[in-house]
């Protein structure tokens, strides 16, 4: 068929309904919004790295839909997480990303996280420790006692990853909400400490789903010359996509040939424990987190929405704990050489989804995005990205081929 | 200062500027014609986030060499980078043939693709800020850097770059 007129252009595409999304969904101010408060106020997220609160008394400031949250680790050497809103005056208690509480503040002492605003000092189970002249203000009609943080579910996990939920309902740990699709990497990942080593973050016009929606097929491969001339052989296409329950998936292992690319070298003897060298597993993780270990560097991007068409991704890299000198820098340099800001791929990556963005912004005409691609689930088969439109249905109550419509049970 | 080391500020400063006249009309090899053979490049940043020292890149001269060869191989943002620079400070070793200076750095984006290069390209938005750290050996009248490191105060690189800085 040539160049299609409006009419053919807008028809309903010869695939089954769950093989393609409405554009909306990556636009729409009102689905956002709607996204925010029934997936990302209910799901876990993890949130940082325990190594980047290490020593008691060590905190990171995060936020999820909106919400500051702050993470701290406390004497007893347990990582909790808090709104970081002081119940006073509603105030954001903690204002650098990262720190230590060993040190006092211009309004508040050692060991205490201080609201500079009144003075306010909790301690770092949340409890509210000094009200400035609590008396003589309240009397008895309020108490430190009662004015506590607001505490949020954490647990920490899966390579000592922090996870906090906004949900105090949840029923699921994260160990259950995972529902298995990191056991591919477990042993890698679980025998010993991680450590974090990189972070950047990017914030990009495009809405949060294009760049999980890119993690999450292979396909795009052919945007990457890196990936084409290490990857494209056999053993490449005999990978698969495999689902698991809560919009999971994972993708099979294949050997890398990373000395196809010139320059490159063998990356085989580095690798991590129980983890065959220059292998390659990735995971994603609804509704948007994707984990990448590869060969001698494992890499986990976050992704935090700020709006239909806007998203911050922060990317990490992590190594062993253990690691020598020597080993550590050359796990930055593998990792980065791909994935850094400077790197081969990670700019691709990011080039397609803002081009992406931008085709699709708010007020554009809803068009059909396919992921109709079926290959018995290998790896250019598009069956992570559906696995993960008819989780997002669930949660948004919403078809995602026509999300004016209310879901259907899988869609089709 | 001696007369020598005059000369040899000079030549450090004549190899910095020329750098950066290279590197915006990305004309590596004449870039790389200015360093050594034994010349090391790193970009790094510290992060407040994980509060350690970050390598974002790094490469020894083949390195370079290759992977700047490589580059109509991939896709790339279009959008050329332009360095402002001034040479803050050149410190001569005694023995005047080594010298390492501090250049204050801002790198522009002309912008070609941009989001849209409709609305966009024309525009010139601040791509990075930082510093570059040079190490310089004397070769005759000449300035060779043996080391560059590009430490950059700019943290949120949004799309990147496969350029070097």
């Amino acid at each position: 068929m040539p160049a299609r007129n409006h009419k053919q252009w807008m028809a309903t595409p010869p695939l089954k309904p769950s093989e393609w999304v409405d554009s909306r969904i990556y636009s729409d101010p009102e689905i956002f919004e709607e996204e925010l408060e029934n997936i990302f106020k209910k799901v876990w997220i993890p949130v940082c790295h325990e190594s980047e609160l290490s020593n008691p008394y060590d905190f990171r400031t995060i936020s999820i839909a909106r919400e500051p949250v702050i993470v701290v680790r406390g004497s007893d050497n347990q990582v909790r997480a808090f709104l970081n809103v002081c119940p006073h005056r509603g105030m954001m208690i903690e204002r650098r990303p990262s720190g230590s509480f060993l040190d006092g503040q211009p309004s508040g002492n050692p060991k205490r996280m201080t609201c500079m605003f009144h003075a306010w000092q909790f301690d770092m189970k949340g409890n509210c420790v000094y009200i400035s002249r609590e008396e003589e203000g309240y009397q008895d009609r309020l108490k430190k006692e009662d004015e506590g943080l607001r505490r949020l579910r954490c647990e920490v996990r899966f390579g000592g990853f922090v996870w906090v939920s906004l949900n105090d309902e949840i029923k699921e740990s994260v160990e259950e909400w995972a529902a298995g699709c990191f056991d591919c990497i477990r042993g890698a990942i679980d025998t010993e400490p991680l450590e974090v080593f990189h972070y950047h973050k990017a914030i990009i016009p495009t809405n949060y789903k294009l760049w999980h929606d890119t993690n999450s097929e292979f396909y795009h491969d052919y945007m990457h010359y890196h990936n084409r001339v290490t990857g494209f052989n056999d053993e490449y296409f005999a990978r698969k996509n495999v689902a698991f329950d809560n919009g999971h998936v994972n993708v099979n292992s294949f050997e890398v040939k990373y000395d196809e690319y010139e320059g490159f070298e063998s990356r085989a003897e580095l690798s991590f424990p129980t983890f065959p060298p220059n292998q390659w597993y990735m995971i994603d993780l609804f509704p948007g987190m994707n984990f990448n270990l590869r060969g001698s560097a494992y890499r986990a991007d976050v992704v935090t929405p700020l709006a239909p068409d806007k998203v911050m991704i922060e990317f990490r890299g992590l190594g062993l704990k253990s690691d020598s000198p020597e080993d550590r820098m050359t796990r930055i340099e593998h990792h980065n050489s791909i994935w850094g800001p400077f790197g081969r791929n990670l700019h691709e990556d990011l080039i397609a989804v803002t081009g992406q963005g931008t085709a699709m912004r708010t007020g554009t005409e809803p068009r059909r995005i396919l992921h109709g691609r079926l290959e018995d689930g290998y790896i250019h088969d598009e069956n992570g990205v559906r696995h993960f439109y008819d989780q997002w249905g669930k949660w948004m109550n919403r078809t995602p081929s026509n999300p004016m419509k209310k879901y259907m049970a899988a869609a089709e | 200062m001696s007369t020598n080391g005059t000369q040899v500020t000079d030549a450090v400063k004549d190899t910095i500027y020329r750098s950066c006249l290279f590197l915006d009309d990305e004309n590596w090899n004449d870039f790389l014609e200015l360093c050594d053979q034994t010349f090391h490049y790193a970009i790094k940043a510290y992060s407040p986030e994980i509060r350690r020292d970050m390598t974002y890149f790094s490469g020894n001269k083949k390195e370079l060499e290759v992977m700047m060869g490589i580059l109509p191989m991939h896709n790339t943002d279009h959008s050329p980078l332009k360095r402002h620079v001034t040479v803050y400070t050149v410190d001569v070793e005694k023995d005047g043939e080594n010298a390492t200076a501090v250049t204050s750095l801002v790198v522009y984006q002309s912008m070609y693709d941009g989001i849209n290069s409709h609305i966009d390209a024309g525009e010139n938005h601040l791509f990075l800020i930082g510093k570059y750290i040079d190490k310089f050996r004397m070769d005759g009248d000449r300035a060779r850097l043996i080391d560059r490191e590009v430490r950059l105060d700019t943290r949120r690189l949004d799309k990147g770059s496969h350029y070097i800085i």
